[in-house]
């Protein structure tokens, strides 16, 4: 299409929805067809874990790293695990270079969310001990290609990240850590596997993973993050309205492409076994 | 907050049968690999490899400068933003832009100017954004080595590519490229970048100690390694074009 | 409605067959032979003055006693007469904002978007009508523009009036590399009429490196966007124009369309 920029034009606009109510979307797929996955893991050695994800033309780059610190007063005997995003001006000409800002705290806390309330990371296995010694885990997500759909690429990457991590493993010795020679690996840190699937909506058609014009001109996206039998978080986002009986079709058709997903990928190959 | 395994600097930085730690000899290039044009949405890219570096380079431009106020009348400005992952060190380094970063930036800067004819484009922006994934020593030698190739692959017209390394001293020996752990634990650090329209120097620092006249060793050493490199970053431009003429022309192609 | 205006010798480019083919980098020797040839496009002489050095990535191009580069990749610079395929992305009451896919933005004066008329009325002095307000277009609207004015001090100037001039309803434009327009195009118009012919498309190239397209349905668009995105890509090689043909033809079986 026109390369990007903030005005879209109308004939484009124009194209992209009539093309939908026909059902067909300008680069050939159905309403609920994903783009191409590509994934590599463990890429980076100075990561205690690393994920290149492409879903089409989008890429992202995740890296772990962990620290050992206090835990929180009310969870003393549980890890932690933050993510971070970052949109860098190298992946689109739309991002500015500075803080993060709204597109770059959302992508961050949405994955997060995902990730957090489905029993997917195994905090109380963070604890080294009790009261005196956590891991704090840093999820950071980078995006280096702006092709539409961050969410899902960054919810993806974060978990074969997750997934193909190696983190030296410590013993509590009389008052300090010390490291016992192994490493928990992803294994043990991850159960479960919530996926996050986004849909776009443009006028009264509903369809999954927005490519970037269709993502430019969307009135309004939804992303859901599922595990196999349970829906584990929600968010909507821009203007559009969604009509209760099509939330309740999309919660549907999350856990069914969820589940479908998450077959495909078989993203528990990326785990990592270290000596 | 603590890390389990300490960033520990070995003792000695050869090995028994007088090879480097990584096996390498005096004077070699650890691995290098280039590739031009990666990223669709810049107007110009490259991405590199070299030894465990992994750097993403991307260049904007001739663009509007923003904030407005730091435009020129008389000519572009050019601007580099080197960065690097929070995951490409040992210990993880903050998000923002530290001090190292933004000096690095600015090296950067005025080592690629040189090249570019910034009086024909009054009022614009030339943007380089740098982005590190994985650091493992001479960075800003290898950032400066892919940056040029993007600004190359923008179309933007240059006197000449640069290129550039970074050599040193390691145990009392003078060697070529070092690694993360040659730059910690060695005794002096020369990066150094060549501009090929005037063979002359763009960039260049030293930290350590060096007699008056290992200086020029140094440079006789940089020079040789600049040339190896500068070899790769002309086919890293050039093969992505030629397979394609190979592929049609049925490899009649002048060289 | 379509391209058939080729007024630029630069739609050549790609098409000579003299063409040696040989791919130039920045700061790349062209010749030391300094006493036969001078620098042409895309080159400099070096600061000693004995080299002709090429400025870009691109193909090495010999004219009589020039040597060119013609560059692979590159951004467009705005040219009075050039047509271009503009956004509108602002507007006042006086005038249009528009993105022409260079380094500025162009200006559209409401008096370009009019042809002007003239009343005659009897006996007085003949009246000039042209409307003066932005009423006329929207934010969002492409135009197929020409462009009446470009400098170093100003921006850019635009006109809609004149022949195949105007807003366009329909169709969807697509961007390529700026440097490659010419081979879409072809040798006296050789590869756009083929494309047209074999896609049944309307076709409409500018010079900003965009490329307004309409066909019967998706499936004929969407042929003719992978197909300039395929002469994009193999645009520095030989016999393109035949190779297109074949590739048309046989995505037409392929896709089930004809």
């Amino acid at each position: 299409m026109m390369s990007i920029r903030r005005v879209i034009s109308k004939i484009e606009r124009n194209y992209i929805i009539n093309n939908l109510k026909n059902e067909e979307r300008i680069d050939g797929r159905g309403l609920w067809d994903y783009r191409e996955w590509k994934i590599k893991h463990n890429l980076v050695a100075s990561a205690e874990g690393s994920a290149d994800v492409c879903l089409g033309d989008t890429r992202v780059i995740t890296g772990l790293k962990y620290e050992v610190g206090e835990p929180f007063p009310d969870i003393p005997d549980e890890g932690v695990c933050t993510v971070m995003a970052e949109l860098l001006p190298l992946a689109s000409p739309l991002f500015e270079r500075g803080p993060p800002d709204e597109q770059s705290i959302e992508l961050a806390r949405v994955v997060d969310r995902g990730i957090r309330h489905a029993d997917c990371i195994q905090t109380k296995k963070l604890c080294i001990k009790e009261n005196e010694a956590v891991y704090i885990l840093f999820v950071d997500i980078y995006v280096i290609n702006y092709s539409g759909n961050l969410i899902d690429a960054g919810g993806i990457s974060a978990l074969t990240t997750l997934i193909s991590s190696h983190i030296p493993e410590g013993k509590w010795v009389d008052d300090h850590v010390e490291w016992t020679g192994g490493y928990i690996t992803g294994e043990t840190i991850v159960k479960e596997l919530p996926i996050v699937l986004t849909f776009g909506k443009i006028g009264d058609i509903i369809f999954i993973d927005p490519s970037l014009p269709e993502e430019l001109i969307c009135d309004g996206k939804i992303s859901i993050s599922v595990t196999k039998d349970k829906v584990t978080s929600i968010q909507k986002s821009g203007a559009a309205t969604f009509s209760i009986d099509d939330i309740q079709m999309l919660n549907k058709k999350a856990m069914e492409l969820g589940n479908l997903l998450r077959d495909n990928l078989n993203l528990w190959q990326y785990k990592v076994n270290i000596e | 907050m603590t890390l389990l395994i300490k960033d520990e600097y070995p003792e000695k930085l050869f090995r028994e049968d007088g090879k480097r730690l990584d096996g390498r000899d005096l004077k070699e290039l650890r691995p290098i690999k280039l590739e031009v044009g990666i990223l669709n949405n810049a107007d110009g890219s490259a991405y590199l490899e070299w030894g465990n570096n992994k750097i993403f380079a991307a260049v904007y431009g001739p663009r509007e400068v923003h904030p407005h106020h730091l435009a020129k009348p008389d000519k572009g400005i050019l601007r580099v933003f080197y960065r690097m992952a929070t995951f490409s060190v040992f210990e993880r380094k903050r998000p923002a832009p530290g001090r190292r970063e933004k000096e690095i930036s600015m090296i950067i800067t005025d080592c690629l100017e040189p090249v570019l004819f910034l009086e024909l484009y009054p009022g614009t922006s030339f943007e380089v954004f740098i982005d590190v994934i994985e650091a493992d020593g001479g960075t800003r030698c290898a950032s400066t080595t892919v940056a040029a190739l993007a600004l190359a692959d923008a179309g933007i017209p240059m006197k000449s590519l640069v290129t550039s390394v970074a050599v040193g001293k390691i145990d009392g020996k003078i060697v070529v490229d070092l690694s993360g752990i040659e730059d910690k634990a060695g005794e002096a650090d020369l990066p150094c970048a060549i501009t090929w329209f005037n063979e002359e120097i763009s960039l260049l620092q030293f930290d350590g100690d060096m007699d008056l006249n290992e200086l020029d060793t140094f440079l006789k050493l940089a020079k040789d390694a600049l040339k190896e490199i500068y070899e790769m970053q002309l086919n890293a431009l050039k093969s992505k074009y030629i397979t394609i003429q190979e592929k049609y022309n049925g490899g009649q192609v002048k060289q | 409605m379509e391209n058939d205006e080729l007024d630029s010798e630069e739609f050549e480019d790609f098409e000579d067959e003299e063409f040696t083919r040989d791919l130039v980098v920045p700061g790349e020797i062209l010749t030391e032979d300094i006493e036969n040839f001078l620098p042409g496009r895309g080159t400099i002489l070096n600061e000693k003055k004995d080299k002709i050095i090429s400025l870009n990535i691109g193909l090495k191009k010999i004219t009589k006693n020039y040597i060119n580069v013609i560059p692979l990749r590159g951004f467009y610079t705005p040219r009075p007469g050039d047509k271009v395929i503009a956004l509108i992305v602002d507007k006042n009451p006086v005038k249009y904002r528009c993105d022409i896919n260079a380094k500025d933005f162009a200006i559209l004066k409401p008096k370009n978007t009019y042809k002007r008329s003239k009343i005659k009325t009897r006996g007085r002095i003949e009246k000039d009508i042209g409307d003066t307000s932005t009423e006329k277009y929207s934010i969002g609207d492409i135009l197929i523009t020409k462009i009446i004015s470009a400098d170093r001090l100003n921006m850019p100037e635009l006109t809609t009036v004149g022949k195949y001039l105007g807003k366009r309803s329909n169709g969807i434009v697509i961007s390529i590399d700026t440097p490659k327009i010419p081979r879409v195009i072809g040798r006296s118009g050789s590869m756009i009429k083929l494309l047209k012919n074999l896609t049944k498309c309307h076709i409409f190239v500018t010079q900003n490196g965009r490329i307004w397209l309409k066909g019967e349905d998706l499936a004929h668009e969407k042929l003719l966007i992978d197909a300039i995105k395929k002469i994009e890509k193999e645009a520095h090689t030989v016999g393109l124009t035949d190779r297109m043909s074949e590739y048309i033809e046989n995505e037409k079986k392929k896709r089930g369309i004809n």
